[in-house]
């Protein structure tokens, strides 16, 4: 699980995911639970049991150790468990397993388990990734056709690859299985329709400072992850635990609908971005642009572009100070209006020019 | 304990006694293991249907014969006997098991509970047998869950109509009829004052 072939690790794939399906469970219906267990490790052990506070969910997820095997029937099992005391009977009950490790069971075992959620009317999805050994497919796939009934229950295989594992996932059934709720939340999810998140019409040049940054790491981690790739065909017999997450959703009565938050996810991917930017303009030693404006005089990069879109940024920032201290003067000078004492509010007047004026000379000092 | 409906209909109208399907919530009532998702509402009907099975049936899943439905009325009702009609070539069911008034009841709380009463059936295709039930547990029955374990040694269990018999009383289990309360709030149900064209707020 600590692999790389998914990025940045396998773990921390799913994690990512896991916080996603959850945000899209609770947002696509109010009265939705989800609850989290782990398989592997010392034993089965739920996190969190099913409520619709997405926050109690993603906190739970910190702290996560990997280690030892995935244990797939007792997952399911106690899932089943968890499932079956839940508070509100009219809920469907649904299962979503991650499953990153080796299967040890066979495929007649994984079969009874299958019926027996069939049985209980339970849906099941499996999301097949990371390790993929000795027919573990074909098993996952006899398991969820067991369970299948009238297509409630899907199985997705993810293969390593370049795109993150839940932008694979938010395309498939696991997202979107449930109708309504699930496709706008894709939609509206972590694309907002612009790259990176960022209208070009509103703020240009950090949209292309953005997307320069954005290729040369995408260049870098490619060259990075193949050299991972060979190393890890090296050693076989390492990784293996996959701490696998039950995420257990529930429909209401009769409505069938599902809906609840997910604007952490957008966030996240603008800070992570710009996050990248700066370490890449920060580790790059050779171009040395700090952010510190003291520095931006003597900064000389490689890319040309890259310092003028860091310019323009600092340019902006320096606008921004400037309008920030001028309207809080004014409204200081504003609210010390007073008609006995006339020469006051003139002299902060005053004060404020002599401020812009400096700050204006600072500016210049500093580009030339 | 099972009775011989042993005379002729035209006497007196059987169907009337054999009312209690029209309190039946159908819009709630469930199975566990059938073929068929939605295929139990269609074993309720009037009495004169008992044998009409055009609508569909309810069937378990090829190779377990064990089924579990769940009934829930519009109102407490007594039960005095119940009839069901299964399917031939032992699919009908051999036993069954009422619970009185519990939610969610899957197969190994079934099977681990006692049930208010047990009857074993026999092969009942023409609809005349009825079960009668001791008419003390069954008083106040806001739902009931019918539970077959077993057929005569058919692949699956067939039900093609349940009947119950009794009367119903007016009176509602729970009476949490009309309340509305918010899950999440919904902005278009408080309209301020500002939006609703009041007058400027004032800072003092």
């Amino acid at each position: 699980m600590r692999n790389g072939d998914y990025f940045p690790n396998r773990f921390q794939a799913q994690a990512d995911v896991v916080n996603l399906i959850c945000g899209a469970k609770t947002q696509s219906n109010p009265e939705n639970t989800v609850g989290v267990l782990t398989m592997a490790g010392e034993g089965v052990r739920v996190l969190v049991t099913p409520t619709s506070d997405l926050g109690k969910i993603l906190a739970c997820m910190h702290g996560l150790e990997i280690g030892s095997e995935m244990n797939l029937a007792a997952g399911i099992q106690v899932a089943q468990l968890a499932l079956k005391h839940r508070q509100n009977k009219k809920q469907q009950q649904r299962i979503i397993v991650f499953a990153g490790g080796p299967v040890k069971y066979d495929k007649k075992v994984l079969e009874m388990i299958g019926r027996k959620l069939k049985k209980n009317s339970v849906a099941l999805d499996v999301v097949n990734f990371g390790e993929e050994d000795k027919g573990k497919a074909e098993k996952l796939e006899a398991l969820v056709a067991a369970v299948n009934n009238n297509d409630s229950s899907h199985v997705v295989h993810v293969p390593p690859g370049p795109s993150a594992l839940s932008d694979v996932l938010i395309s498939t059934p696991i997202f979107t299985g449930d109708g309504q709720g699930g496709s706008s939340f894709a939609a509206a999810g972590g694309v907002s329709g612009f790259e990176f998140g960022v209208d070009p019409n509103l703020d240009p040049e950090l949209a292309l400072a953005l997307r320069v940054s954005m290729e040369e790491e995408r260049a870098k981690q490619e060259a990075a992850a193949k050299k991972a790739a060979e190393e890890a065909a090296k050693q076989e017999s390492g990784e293996h635990s996959a701490s696998k997450d039950v995420t257990i959703s529930e429909n209401a009565n009769t409505g069938m609908t599902e809906p609840e938050n997910k604007t952490k996810d957008q966030m996240d991917d603008e800070n992570a971005l710009l996050r990248q930017a700066l370490a890449m303009s920060m580790g790059d030693s050779s171009s040395a642009v700090a952010t510190r404006d003291t520095e931006m005089s003597e900064a000389a990069t490689d890319d040309h572009d890259l310092q003028l879109g860091e310019n323009l940024c600092l340019l902006a920032k320096f606008h921004f100070l400037t309008c920030v201290l001028f309207s809080f003067v004014f409204s200081l000078s504003s609210l010390t209006i007073r008609s006995d004492v006339v020469h006051y509010p003139l002299c902060l007047y005053l004060c404020s020019i002599l401020l812009m004026l400096l700050v204006i000379f600072l500016q210049y000092c500093c580009f030339p | 304990m099972a009775c011989l409906h042993d005379h002729s209909c035209e006497e007196h109208d059987c169907s009337s006694d054999w009312s209690l399907y029209k309190h039946i919530d159908l819009s709630k009532v469930s199975a566990l293991n059938e073929a068929v998702s939605g295929s139990v509402k269609s074993v309720f009907r009037a009495w004169e249907q008992r044998l009409n099975s055009s609508e569909g049936h309810l069937e378990s899943n090829e190779g377990d014969p064990e089924l579990i439905v769940f009934i829930p009325f519009t109102s407490d009702v007594k039960i005095k006997s119940i009839s069901v009609v299964g399917g031939a070539d032992g699919t009908s069911p051999a036993k069954m098991r009422a619970f009185i008034n519990r939610d969610g009841i899957d197969f190994s709380d079934a099977q681990n509970m006692q049930p208010v009463q047990e009857w074993d059936l026999v092969e009942n295709l023409q609809g005349v047998l009825e079960y009668q039930t001791r008419y003390s547990r069954f008083q106040s029955v806001g739902n009931i869950t019918l539970h077959f374990p077993e057929n005569f040694g058919g692949e699956t269990c067939q039900i093609h109509y349940i009947g119950l018999k009794g009367e119903a009383t007016q009176l509602k289990r729970d009476v949490v009829a009309t309340i509305v309360y918010e899950v999440m709030p919904n902005p278009s149900d408080h309209k301020t004052r500002a939006e609703t064209g009041g007058g400027l707020s004032q800072v003092e």
